[in-house]
């Protein structure tokens, strides 16, 4: 080897080392910059959605107004949720994010607010959203007290069932969990598989079972509790909640683990499935024609000393902290949440939520108006499992719920394996 | 360009004739500092950087937007306390084993059978070749619906009085994952069909007439002519194989994303899971770090067994 080549070679070597020394820097710092953006960007507004389905006309609705009033545009991204909640962080990390974003109420959205990524919304509570209740304040704000979140719409959660089926099956509505039960034998024994779920694409639609006993054997407070990591998962107060569902195994559907939500839709439209604990989005999927046949029960009382409390998830806007059209942003939230923004919203979803601000007129059907009712008669309302304990904790509650289905005498190791996968998610955050 | 090529080779040319023991070196002119920069510079920013960058991550604990924590190895040590890792560790080497082996194996087979032209042999080599138009994704959603518990397959045993044979196939741990690789074979064998067929069309016919003449069995013809003259082949084949299950994702994730309750989880999935359901970025760039390593190691170990085994032929 001459000296020339070893030169070379010793050159290559410096130029990789300088390469890895500067990759030493990899970019984890996380907090947003705080550069004050004095006045608005060009451009239009960009409103990264995650609805495709029924709720996006009324999104456009809304947006096809404000766009005629000349105040500026604004721009619809829509996503499937599934791509959109993953990429949430990396947009709200990166240098120039979309603006305006749909996203969860409650934790969900603390989550990116503790971290700096949000703006802050105070202003447009104080200046329009006045006549909205105190407890979706609450919900909208951080633990130091700024509103960074401004709810659009919410909805409920039921026991649906078809009227007619039930007429056939000589079942009413049950109140009380020893009735659910027993009406669910008297399904069963008519050859009809009385409860179904969509778990093998949508495994999550399990949380609401585990939120719902929860709520209605160790309350609300316990609830968010342990869902907020004071509370561990193997504790005994859970291990009654898995009491409680293990009563239903026997009524779920045998091939539930492997059943697609349209196969479920369909099983509860066509009489092969009795019950179905789902959101209000579970209309959409039923015919308009054959809607009026749907109805809904509150999810029965087990224990009557626990005031009883519902799930009624809020949907809602938030806005990166790095927008640079901060001004315009604040006045499209302050259009949507006003009572002609929420009209327009509401009436194009379909009927499938209710509007948060309580001036907006919506036209409500039966079952909108029975969820409202419900809803405001409730002790207290929830978000739903991901809402409240943080949308990273929802996939191993799906693990240890499906598989608590289908090996129920497995509880303690499912249990114990939850917990500690719960506690390094929360460390890792 | 001609000026630059004319300049590169003179450097060429004297530097080769340097190291045949002339005085002069020269040094390279900067026209080869450039040839050789630029790429680099492309391989480092795309390749290399995302990379480097990949295995500092391992050592932090990040949730992608909260400031980093440095926990040093304890990503890897939690790693293998980890049972969820330990199951896509277990399934990653039965994927390798099953659906590598079995793809090599069909493939070779199949092969075998149709690369002689006889009528209609087209018709089934196309048949087979066919499912590789598909995506995986499309692969997937085909076989989700046959496996369906009111699927085709369930049907078809139900038809046949094997009732006690149906199951939830996709939903039972006990046979989740071989019904995914069934999925992912289908669209496999296919393909390394054709590369066997190359491999056997290029053979001398001669050889194994010979042998026929010599009065070799079938199988001995097999075993001592032909598959020995496929050794090339073979690499390729094998390479393209282990590369092809490690990187498996797209059928898992579409057909079960890893449930239920992460049975068919393998190490790609896993890793896609903790990084973006569970947002523990460090955790999941280890689990990246891990998937690294076992494709180097196969692959050079591989590469020094054929390497040595040309030196001794």
């Amino acid at each position: 080897m001459t000296r020339r080549s070893r030169r070379l070679l010793a050159a290559t070597g410096l130029a990789l080392a300088a390469t890895v020394a500067l990759a030493g820097c990899v970019s984890t710092g996380g907090t947003a910059s705080t550069t004050a953006v004095t006045k608005d960007a060009s451009g239009p507004l960009v409103l990264q959605s995650r609805f495709t389905g029924a709720e996006k006309a009324g999104l456009e609705a809304v947006i096809k107004a404000f766009d005629k009033k000349g105040e500026g545009k604004v721009q619809l991204n829509s996503l499937p949720t599934t791509t959109f909640d993953t990429q949430l962080p990396s947009y709200l990390t990166s240098k120039n994010p979309p603006d305006v974003y749909t996203w969860y109420a409650g934790q969900a959205t603390r989550d990116f607010a503790d971290q700096g990524l949000l703006l802050d919304l105070s202003d447009v509570w104080k200046k329009s959203l006045g006549n909205y209740s105190s407890a979706l304040k609450t919900l909208s704000s951080t633990s130091k007290g700024e509103q960074v979140f401004v709810p659009s719409d919410y909805y409920w959660w039921g026991v649906y069932y078809s009227k007619s089926e039930f007429a056939k099956l000589g079942i009413t509505p049950p109140k009380t969990w020893d009735d659910f039960l027993a009406d669910s034998a008297k399904i069963k024994s008519q050859g009809v598989t009385p409860i179904t779920m969509g778990l093998s694409d949508n495994s999550w639609l399990a949380a609401a079972w585990f939120d719902y006993l929860d709520l209605r054997i160790n309350g609300a407070k316990y609830h968010l509790d342990l869902l907020a990591g004071k509370h561990s998962f193997d504790s005994a107060p859970v291990k009654k909640v898995f009491a409680a569902f293990k009563q239903v195994l026997p009524f779920l559907s045998p091939s539930v683990l492997g059943t697609s939500y349209n196969q479920s839709m369909s099983d509860l439209s066509t009489g092969k499935a009795g019950m179905y604990l789902a959101g209000a989005f579970l209309e959409t999927a039923v015919p308009k024609a054959t809607r009026s046949d749907l109805g809904f029960f509150q999810f029965p009382v087990i224990d009557p000393a626990v005031p009883v409390s519902e799930e009624a998830p809020t949907d809602g806007f938030m806005v990166s902290a790095k927008t640079t059209r901060p001004a315009l942003a604040k006045r499209f939230l302050e259009f949507a949440a006003g009572a002609k923004g929420q009209s327009l919203l509401l009436n194009g979803e379909d009927g499938i939520s209710l509007a948060v601000n309580p001036s907006a007129t919506q036209t409500m059907d039966a079952l909108s108006t029975q969820g409202k009712q419900m809803l405001q008669s409730a002790s207290q309302v929830t978000q739903f499992f991901n809402r409240d304990a943080g949308d990273a904790q929802q996939t191993p509650a799906d693990t240890a719920l499906t598989q608590f289905i289908a090996q129920p005498n497995n509880l303690d190791a499912i249990l114990t394996a939850w917990q500690a996968s719960a506690v390094k998610l929360r460390s890792g955050s | 360009m001609a000026g630059l090529g004319r300049e590169v080779a003179v450097w060429f040319v004297t530097s080769v004739s340097t190291r045949l023991g002339r005085r002069r070196a020269s040094f390279p002119p900067p026209v080869v500092f450039a040839l050789v920069l630029v790429p680099f510079v492309i391989e480092a920013i795309g390749v290399f950087w995302p990379a480097i960058q990949g295995v500092m991550l391992s050592f932090l604990n990040w949730n992608g937007i909260a400031p980093a924590k440095v926990v040093g190895l304890g990503n890897y040590a939690s790693l293998f306390a980890d049972p969820i890792f330990i199951t896509a560790l277990k399934n990653t080497a039965i994927w390798i084993v099953l659906f590598g082996g079995l793809s090599f194996v069909g493939g070779l087979g199949v092969a075998l059978l149709f690369q002689s032209d006889r009528r209609g042999v087209g018709i089934y080599r196309t048949a087979l070749f066919l499912p590789i138009v598909f995506s995986l994704v499309v692969t997937a959603l085909i076989w989700d619906t046959f496996f369906q518990p009111t699927g085709i397959l369930n049907g078809l045993l139900n038809s046949l009085g094997l009732h006690s044979w149906t199951r939830e196939w996709l939903a039972d741990p006990a046979t989740a994952l071989y019904a995914i690789i069934v999925a992912a074979l289908w669209r496999e064998i296919g393909y390394v069909m054709v590369l066997f067929i190359a491999g056997l069309k290029a053979l001398d016919p001669a050889v194994t007439e010979a042998a026929k003449m010599d009065g070799c069995t079938r199988w001995q013809r097999f075993r001592y002519i032909t598959f020995p003259q496929l050794r090339s082949v073979n690499l390729v084949i094998l390479s393209v194989l282990v590369i092809d299950s490690l990187r498996s994702f797209d059928i898992v994730w579409a057909m079960t994303a890893g449930g239920p309750f992460n049975s068919t989880q393998l190490l790609s999935t896993y890793m896609y899971s903790e990084a973006f359901q569970g947002r523990q970025l460090g955790y999941a760039s280890a689990i990246a770090v891990i998937i690294f390593v076992l494709a180097l190691g196969v692959i050079i170990t591989y590469l020094v067994r054929a390497l040595s085994e040309d030196k001794e032929s």
